[in-house]
């Protein structure tokens, strides 16, 4: 199925998702994006730990950005001591910079077996996203997933 | 900053080159690459229509696509590499639709102002106003740490003031001065069309930038 915006009651969910991924991995930040249905483009539609608001005007196009990225290879994405270790320049993450982010681990979420979703955790403090926590935030991929599609 | 007259040529003449050589490659994409692609999308299109086999339909439908959205790509890097409002319509159009860009990747608003009435300017001159304005506010998306910011153009009598600012972390002026080249690079590009750069920046208050250049 592919996303069709969800109803107030599914969004509030879909917010207290966010918020349970935050506690449980002790991350300082989770959001979640999603391919338009009307276009290539990506967009943050919900976050948790947010220290403001950009996120919610932030669009990438499929291919640019993390979330773009992530959409357009299907693969997750682990971007460490940002913007240290990056390959391109510092504005091509404009989520790392809107949230002030060191660490993100991105996951693709996938509609009828193509990824039109990701599911991002970061960390502001510079702490490595290691294994363990890679996997948890896969597996809270996987179960957004199963709530996205109904 | 004093530039020296053979230096001043020669940084002149590596900024005008690379500002050439942006413009070529934009032009090219759009007009030789973009026209191309176009065609053959026609194309496809065509075959599409002309195709009995189901799968083969579908398989072209998809093709044609890809092909669509590969145009659209071209497009959005051409505009991003040289805004064509920049050369037809001048430096506040242009400048209006690089904001909503900037909004829309960053998720900082700007609020522009206009004061007074925009003058015919040589497109040497627009090109490096706007590319200043760029650099400013692609440092205040890395490291201002801001929700807003503003950008104020007057139009007065024989001069043209930008001012671009924003109330976020601030820095501090001296050291970034020699550390980083973008803010260096803003300041030689004002300078050799006769114009100024001053910037002020207070820790924990904000940045404010002020170009300004003779109008003849």
């Amino acid at each position: 199925m592919e996303y069709k915006g969800c109803s107030p009651r599914e969004s509030v969910q879909i917010d207290q998702a966010c918020e349970k991924v935050l506690t449980k991995l002790e991350c300082d930040f989770v959001g979640l994006a999603l391919q338009n249905t009307d276009g290539p483009d990506v967009k943050w539609h919900y976050a948790a730990g947010n220290s403001n608001e950009k996120y919610k005007r932030i669009t990438v196009r499929y291919g640019k950005g993390i979330a773009g990225k992530v959409i357009s290879t299907g693969r997750p994405m682990y971007v460490d001591n940002f913007p240290e270790n990056i390959a391109g320049k510092a504005l091509e993450y404009p989520i790392m910079l809107a949230e002030g982010l060191k660490q993100a681990y991105a996951v693709p979420i996938h509609f009828k077996g193509i990824p039109k979703g990701v599911l991002l955790i970061g960390n502001r403090s510079g702490q490595p996203i290691n294994e363990n926590r890679q996997s948890t935030a896969r597996d809270a991929a996987r179960t957004l997933e199963k709530k996205l599609n109904g | 900053m004093e530039t020296q007259p053979a230096k001043k040529n020669i940084s002149s003449y590596i900024i005008q080159s690379q500002e050439d050589e942006i413009k070529r490659i934009a032009l090219e994409l759009h007009e030789g690459v973009g026209q191309t692609l176009y065609s053959l999308y026609t194309g496809m299109q065509f075959i599409q229509t002309a195709v009995d086999q189901p799968e083969m339909k579908d398989y072209i439908g998809d093709m044609a696509q890809m092909m669509e959205k590969t145009i659209q790509e071209i497009r959005l890097l051409a505009v991003e590499l040289h805004p064509p409002a920049l050369g037809t319509l001048g430096l506040l159009p242009a400048m209006k639709s690089y904001l909503k860009l900037y909004t829309s990747t960053y998720g900082i608003i700007v609020d522009l102002q206009n004061e007074g009435k925009e003058v015919q300017i040589r497109e040497r001159e627009r090109i490096t106003l706007f590319r200043v304005c760029q650099e400013a506010l692609a440092n205040i998306a890395r490291y201002a740490d801001t929700m807003s910011a503003g950008i104020i153009l007057r139009w007065e009598p024989g001069k043209l003031s930008i001012t671009i600012q924003d109330k976020g972390k601030g820095f501090d002026v001296d050291a970034a001065m020699k550390n980083s080249a973008g803010i260096a690079a803003m300041m030689e590009r004002m300078l050799l069309i006769n114009g100024r750069c001053v910037i002020s920046s207070k820790i924990g208050e904000g940045t404010s930038i002020d170009i300004t250049l003779p109008l003849y």
